[in-house]
């Protein structure tokens, strides 16, 4: 069987980002080539510093960087290779936490996580209400959640951030950064939900979490941890 | 000799990719609206709703301020000299074509290109900047279809709905303005203002009102979301999309002159 995710030596040193969302770019003359696999309901973290690439796979993931050689196959399809609309179909089914948060600025943090589901969903008003009813207590949001996201501390925007990546209840999770900024104790609360909750392994999502170092509370939370250095793989851990 | 020539290729080359990059963009953009999904129609027509009340309604004001003082300015000034000259009777031809036909979609243009142009580039820019825009595609929402397509739709609407109101309050303006310094009858002055309002007149209108509007959706939009550097570059964005509108509009303007009247 597939993993639901499977990065084929991608060049990791040679994509430049075509959409805006950082200021980490890696020199092209980095020549390194990364595969991964991640298997079903593990947990896996990417780290490395920002010129290894790292802040790359989110983005190949969902095919919003485009890679020149190698291919990422996400629940055994190659996202990039589909036309843009089947992209934005696509990726619908994976639940996508963004470095920065990426949360709607004109918008509260309850519509924030009402967005996804009101775009893209044929739910009945009613229905997406009561979805992100739930997800809003789920994160413990209730307190801020009409708030806009600038009225609210960087805890609870990373948290309305995964409600509104896990508001379609996705089999795999990317979370780009998730920990930064957070105490050991909120990031472990983040992780969880991200999993799914306390739920037996088989029941568990999909999770790849990159950025540059992982809270040690978390190290042993994970199923597999790797180091990537110039787009390679360093030291598996 | 060479090195200018090579510098007035050069831009040449630069002026020509970025005009194909906003066509693509325009027709992109336009191409999206049968893909919009069906629930996603609720979303976007709230923000069409929120930018018609940004757009037109908060702009009223500011439209009803320039048309009364234009008409004003227009009429007091000549019309004791076309008096003198028995010639008062052109007086509605001036309002017509100079008010309502030209000076109104152009005016009405700038004002909606000053205020809503600038503050949909600055928006879109800093949605780009903040990775507002890869997580909406990200989850798998078209920029076109959230952000675009309604401040499009949303500029088109507005522009044309304060022309109207522009002219309107153009006339009017000119009929007090008539009746107080020029000894009109106010009887006379509509009479002879509508004589010369043709429908070609009023048809005009709303073509310059789709055209116009259209570039001040399409191009703020097309800078605000081209951004790539951070946030020193939103002003030099909102400075493309200003003075791009602005220029593209007076090219249309006397594109529509040459070719239609």
């Amino acid at each position: 069987m597939t993993p639901p995710l499977v990065f084929e030596h991608v060049p990791l040193g040679r994509i430049r980002r075509t959409t805006v969302s950082g200021p980490a770019q890696l020199p092209v003359d980095a020549d390194g080539h990364f595969s991964l696999e991640v298997q079903a309901h593990q947990t896996v973290v990417v780290v490395g510093d920002e010129t290894s690439g790292v802040n790359l796979l989110g983005g190949l993931v969902l095919a919003l960087d485009r890679v020149p050689e190698g291919r990422v196959l996400v629940l055994g399809t190659e996202v990039a290779a589909l036309d843009r609309l089947a992209q934005l179909a696509f990726r619908r089914k994976l639940g996508y936490l963004p470095a920065g948060d990426g949360l709607m600025q004109n918008l509260s943090l309850r519509d924030n996580i009402r967005l996804p589901l009101s775009f893209g969903s044929d739910f009945r008003p009613k229905d997406i209400e009561g979805r992100v009813d739930v997800i809003v207590a789920q994160l413990r949001l209730t307190r801020v959640a009409d708030r806009r996201p600038a009225e609210t501390n960087a805890e609870d925007r990373r948290r309305a951030a995964l409600g509104r990546a896990l508001a379609f209840d996705p089999d795999l999770v990317i979370l780009e950064e998730p920990f930064d900024g957070l105490t050991e104790r909120a990031a472990a609360e983040l992780l969880e939900l991200a999993r799914g909750g306390e739920v037996s392994e088989g029941g568990r999502r999909t999770v790849l979490i990159t950025g540059q170092d992982l809270p040690a509370l978390l190290r042993r939370r994970v199923d597999r941890q790797v180091r990537i250095r110039r787009g390679r793989i360093e030291v598996p851990a | 000799m060479l090195g200018l020539l090579v510098a007035v290729g050069r831009g040449t080359a630069r002026w020509l990719a970025r005009v194909g990059a906003l066509a693509r963009f325009a027709f992109g953009a336009l191409a999206s609206m049968p893909t919009l999904p069906g629930a996603g129609r609720r979303v976007a027509a709230r923000v069409l709703l929120n930018q018609l009340r940004f757009t037109a309604l908060q702009a009223v004001g500011l439209i009803v301020l320039l048309s009364g003082v234009l008409s004003y300015l227009t009429i007091s000034a000549t019309i004791t000299q076309l008096s003198r000259v028995g010639a008062s009777e052109l007086i509605g031809e001036l309002m017509v074509v100079a008010i309502v036909r030209e000076l109104g979609p152009l005016l009405t243009a700038l004002a909606v290109v000053s205020r809503s142009g600038t503050a949909i580039t600055a928006e879109l820019a800093t949605n780009t900047v903040l990775g507002e825009v890869r997580a909406l595609e990200g989850m798998g929402i078209d920029p076109y279809h959230y952000l675009v397509l309604p401040r499009l739709f949303g500029c088109v609407v507005s522009v044309c709905t304060l022309i109207v109101l522009f002219d309107v309050i153009a006339v009017f303006g000119g009929y007090l303005a008539a009746v107080a310094f020029g000894g009109m009858s106010g009887a006379r002055y509509l009479g002879i203002v509508l004589s010369n309002l043709t429908t070609q007149d009023v048809v005009l209108t709303v073509v310059k009102g789709l055209i116009f509007g259209t570039v001040i959706g399409v191009i703020p939009s097309y800078e605000g979301l081209s951004v790539r550097q951070g946030p020193t570059e939103i002003p030099q964005a909102v400075i493309r999309g200003t003075v791009g509108s602005i220029v593209v509009i007076f090219l249309f303007a006397a594109l529509i002159v040459g070719v239609l009247q």
